[in-house]
């Protein structure tokens, strides 16, 4: 019996129901409970590593192989439609599965520095893998769903508990856009139940027979839902406000794996059940590109406070998915993957040197700081790296994402195209402009005293680097897996 | 089957109930100073001995076909997959109650019988409101439930407001059963029969009147389900009930209502009478906007639980508004949804009381406010209240979302998309009230000072523990739960 995808998605809800009976007094009993939360993690990330890299060799070699891992159960089916617990691993699924289950590893390791309530924060931080991973895996409908709404409360708690001034507010800006969006996901399902007539409520089931009407509503539903995930203009307040006043943990999730979440919606729901719209409405999508690429990196530009600057830099990194999802070109789709993968990674390593930055100069200000590097180069390392690979340097992760990504919709969208790499050029001014005011330039005496990156930042960030790099070098061997994913979808917009 | 034999099965259930009541209050007659417990022991021997009438008659349905195993009184009375559904799904709610009240009746020493008693007969009435087809019997049943559940609220009063709650219950309810009375009373008018399915085969001759007496019940019905217009009382019953007594008074209220209002309206009136297919969607919109709304602004755990009771309640209608084909011919299976969730909602209710009385057994008080920082207190019962209320507020991925999704389903398949839009809509609502009870219990730290489930008996706390686990277990396990609603719903059309 094939278990692989249902352990990675539920050995970090099984490690956390051990962790939820440990004590947590003193910090031998808290080092012991972030133990466990890694042994969860870990088992996820090892699971997905190992399985993806052998999915890989199965999917890139093609061969008409269309998923690496599928698990199908029917799980109800007393009803107007039959559900399944189904998971599908294809091309898509397994690079995001990497990313996502690196993600969380770090944020767990990052949890050693949590001292307050620190068994619910590693349970909830656990939760909320099983929920990320539950919803990549899903070909299911009511099952993702299930897994989407999972998101919800722990993820809440984790911005409102260990957030700081404001996470009250923010923390109820993320309920409140993440409500809207289940609700939006539970009307598409909805619709394609009942209206699709397949008596399934299966992704991968016939649903050509959808009405015109119901296709068009049905894609709008899940657009809007998908694009408030993915911080899309004008429904992106909700994740500045987290981004800025969550823990530096629980912000490298919402930066590393939520946004993700919604642009993986996006291809999976958005694109591939409703092929039709998705194709007559992709001048308003890139449209959408094209205005959050320049509210996003001008934005930035206009922010004091670093992690304000990098949630709008997270803003116009996905407003470029955004564009490849409107180009919907094999090619663009298959950049739009890699930025995923690559905006995943550097996005939390951004979001974590901010944190560290903030924990040693105990600023949020970007004009307040300056002149780290003489104390902390390695910190200024890694936000260069980190900053390097959302330009587009060779050789990172970034760089064939938006190559790809620019090439495949210029032939469709030559103004949007255009456009959204004038605003790229803006980003990389904010980004070389941060790392020079808070890096560079004077010694302030305030900071003399300030400390590099520590061992267990080392363990966080090292990570993170390696996937950056890896992602960057050794790229051909992941594009034709993403390929193979995308296939599906090209097919469906193309009619076949 | 002659037709006592036939009528001695159909009331073997209920016999059983109320044999046992009657057993306990002739012991607490002639041996006053006895335990307590052994009041408690007889209610559960009774609500077994229901339970294993239920199971001999569902193993002589297993080979009916039509799902009837018994039609007495010229079709007054009768025993069918519906019913066992209903009269199990009873006993199991009043089986969980005797097993979590020991809190309340330690409050009631010398009632302790007659608060065990009127679970029996409450129990009994609700069995006997789904076996009903015949209005005069079923107009006695509700009204025997009513009495009961008033009478259970006003005996386990532990302060002044649980008096008067239990009287303005008793005004609502009066207020609902006389409109369901008026109701029946005016059809019978038109139709000369007592026989619910009379009513449909004579709904052309007085249009007019038959839509009135029909919304008449319906709103009589509505009330004793808790859902809008006469639905203040459940938010009263749960603020000022004992939690033990409150969850059952509730559950066995919507169980009876549903019941009697899934009688009414799918296996009397049907689609014949159309008149309750465009009323119950408006009673349903307006209730599933109202108590969403107002489960927002709850100052009390308690309240919100009956908040939540009466929007889950309210989002039942959409299942009985789909007894038939949906849009492409086939079954809309908004039955089937209905006592699944009648079945979920009820053992939900029952599990948020359970753990509230666990609260109020420790001394918490039932303020939000001073649930702060719970989850630092006692972790149990901060979960055990996530959990529960989660279930009735439809968080995903529990059960009480599952049931949302296929009565919603359910709905949109029979043309109520715009009611389906409504639901969804409360439901986002729902969610984020139950969201805002969470950040209380876990965000806020208030008081530090830990304190245990330990003054609540370690049976009720294993019993509320598991009616918590449900929400979770049923996720899972929802196709044992539909096969079974199935067969409950195929006997009703």
């Amino acid at each position: 019996m094939n278990v692989i995808l249902s352990t990675i998605i539920w050995s970090p809800l099984l490690f956390a129901l051990i962790a939820i009976f440990l004590p947590e007094r003193n910090e031998e009993q808290r080092a012991r409970v972030r133990t466990i939360a890694l042994a969860g993690a870990g088992v996820s990330f090892f699971v997905t590593t190992f399985f993806a890299v052998l999915g890989q060799i199965g999917l890139g070699q093609g061969g008409g192989l269309a998923s690496a891992y599928q698990e199908n159960h029917t799980w109800f089916w007393n009803f107007v439609f039959q559900a399944h617990y189904d998971l599908v691993a294809d091309g898509i699924t397994l690079p995001l599965l990497v990313v996502v289950t690196t993600i969380f590893g770090c944020a767990i390791f990052h949890s050693w520095k949590v001292h307050e309530r620190v068994r619910l924060y590693v349970v909830l931080v656990l939760l909320v893998e099983t929920a990320v991973n539950g919803v990549l895996c899903s070909s299911d409908f009511v099952l993702f769903a299930a897994f989407w709404g999972l998101l919800l409360v722990p993820m809440y708690l984790l911005i409102r508990i260990w957030g700081g001034d404001g996470a009250r507010r923010a923390a109820a800006w993320f309920a409140g856009f993440q409500a809207v969006s289940l609700g939006l996901i539970i009307a598409t399902t909805v619709i394609v139940v009942v209206e699709a007539g397949a008596q399934t409520s299966d992704m991968g089931a016939d649903l050509t027979t959808l009405p015109v009407v119901a296709e068009t509503v049905g894609f709008w539903l899940s657009f809007v839902a998908f694009a408030i995930a993915m911080a899309v203009f004008p429904v992106h307040t909700w994740m500045i406000e987290a981004q800025s006043k969550a823990s530096a943990g629980v912000a490298t999730i919402l930066s590393g794996t939520m946004l993700l979440l919604g642009a993986y919606g996006m291809l999976r729901i958005s694109l591939i059940v409703f092929p039709e719209p998705a194709h007559y409405y992709s001048f308003v999508i890139t449209g959408l590109a094209v205005v959050g690429a320049f509210w996003g990196s001008i934005g930035a530009l206009r922010q004091d406070e670093l992690r304000r600057f990098i949630g709008y830099m997270n803003v116009a990194q996905m407003s470029l998915v955004l564009l490849a999802i409107g180009a919907q070109t094999s090619v663009a789709l298959v950049g739009a993957v890699l930025l995923l993968a690559g905006q995943g990674f550097a996005s939390a390593m951004l979001t974590l040197v901010s944190g560290a930055v903030e924990e040693r100069t105990r600023t949020t200000s970007i004009r307040a700081m300056g002149g780290l590097v003489t104390q902390a180069p390695r910190l200024a390392g890694f936000y260069l790296v980190a900053a390097a690979s959302v330009i587009g340097i060779p050789l990172l992760a970034g760089f064939t994402g938006d190559f790809m990504v620019f090439a495949g919709s210029f032939p469709g969208h030559r103004i949007a195209t255009v456009l959204v790499m004038g605003s790229v050029i803006v980003t990389t001014g904010g980004l070389l402009w941060v790392a020079n005011r808070v890096f560079f330039g004077p010694v302030r005496d305030q900071f003399a005293r300030v400390r590099d990156v520590t061992l267990l930042d080392l363990t966080v960030l090292i990570p993170l680097v390696a996937a950056v790099v890896l992602f960057g070098v050794r790229v051909g061997a992941v594009v034709p897996v993403i390929a193979n994913g995308v296939l599906e979808i090209t097919t469906r917009i193309s009619g076949g | 089957m002659n037709s006592t034999h036939a009528m001695t099965l159909a009331l073997l259930p209920e016999a059983m109930l109320v044999g046992a009541a009657l057993i306990s209050v002739l012991i607490a007659i002639l041996r006053p100073g006895l335990r307590p417990d052994i009041h408690r022991w007889i209610a559960c021997i009774g609500l077994v001995g229901s339970l294993a009438a239920c199971a001999l008659v569902l193993l002589g349905l297993r080979h009916l076909p039509s799902g009837i195993a018994v039609s007495v009184l010229n079709g007054g009375l009768v025993i069918d997959s519906f019913a066992m559904f209903i009269a199990i799904l009873a006993c199991i709610t009043a089986l969980g109650t005797c097993l979590i009240s020991d809190s309340v009746v330690r409050s009631i020493p010398s009632r302790t019988s007659a608060f065990y008693a009127l679970v029996l007969v409450s129990t009994a009435a609700a069995e006997a409101i789904a076996a009903e087809r015949e209005i005069t019997t079923l107009f006695v049943a509700l009204a025997g439930l009513l009495i009961c559940l008033v009478a259970l609220g006003a005996l386990v009063k532990t302060n002044p407001r649980g008096a008067v709650s239990s009287f303005e219950h008793l005004i609502e309810g009066g207020i609902g059963l006389a409109s369901v009375l008026y109701g029946l009373v005016l059809l019978y008018g038109i139709t000369r029969s007592t026989n619910l399915s009379a009513v449909a085969a004579s709904a052309g001759a007085a249009p007019g009147a038959v839509a009135l007496g029909v919304a008449l019940v319906v709103f009589g019905l509505c009330g004793m389900l808790g859902v809008f217009p006469l639905r203040q009382w459940v938010g009263r019953v749960a603020a000022n009930v004992p939690a033990g007594a409150a969850g059952f008074i509730i559950a066995t209220s919507l169980i009876g209502g549903g019941a009697a209002l899934a009688r009414v309206t799918v296996s009397g009136l049907g689609s014949q009478v159309g008149v309750w297919r465009w009323l119950v969607p408006i009673v349903a919109a307006i209730a599933l906007g109202y108590s969403s709304l107002s489960s927002l602004r709850e100052t009390t755990v308690s309240r919100l639980i009956g908040q939540l009771v009466s929007a889950q309640a309210a989002m039942l209608l959409l299942g009985l508004l789909a007894f038939t084909n949906g849009s492409r011919g086939l079954p809309a299976y908004g039955m089937t949804a209905f006592l699944a969730g009648l079945g979920i909602t009820a053992i939900a209710t029952l599990a948020s009381f359970g753990v509230l009385g666990m609260l109020q057994a420790a001394g918490i008080s039932d303020r939000i406010e001073h649930a702060r920082g719970l989850a630092h207190r006692s972790a149990p019962a901060a979960v055990l209240l996530t959990i529960s209320v989660g279930t009735l507020a439809g968080v995903p991925p529990l059960a009480g979302f599952l049931s949302r999704v296929l009565l919603i389903s359910g709905a949109a398949d029979t043309h109520y998309g715009w009611l389906a839009v409504v639901a969804i809509a409360a439901t986002a609502l729902t969610v984020m009230a139950a969201v805002r009870l969470f950040a209380t219990l876990y965000a806020d730290a208030g008081d530090e000072v830990p304190f245990t489930l330990g003054a609540t008996p370690l049976l009720s706390r294993v019993v509320a523990g598991v009616a918590c686990v449900a929400g979770i277990v049923l996720v899972v396990l929802i196709q044992p739960l539909l096969a079974v609603a199935t067969a409950g719903a195929g006997t009703l059309r």
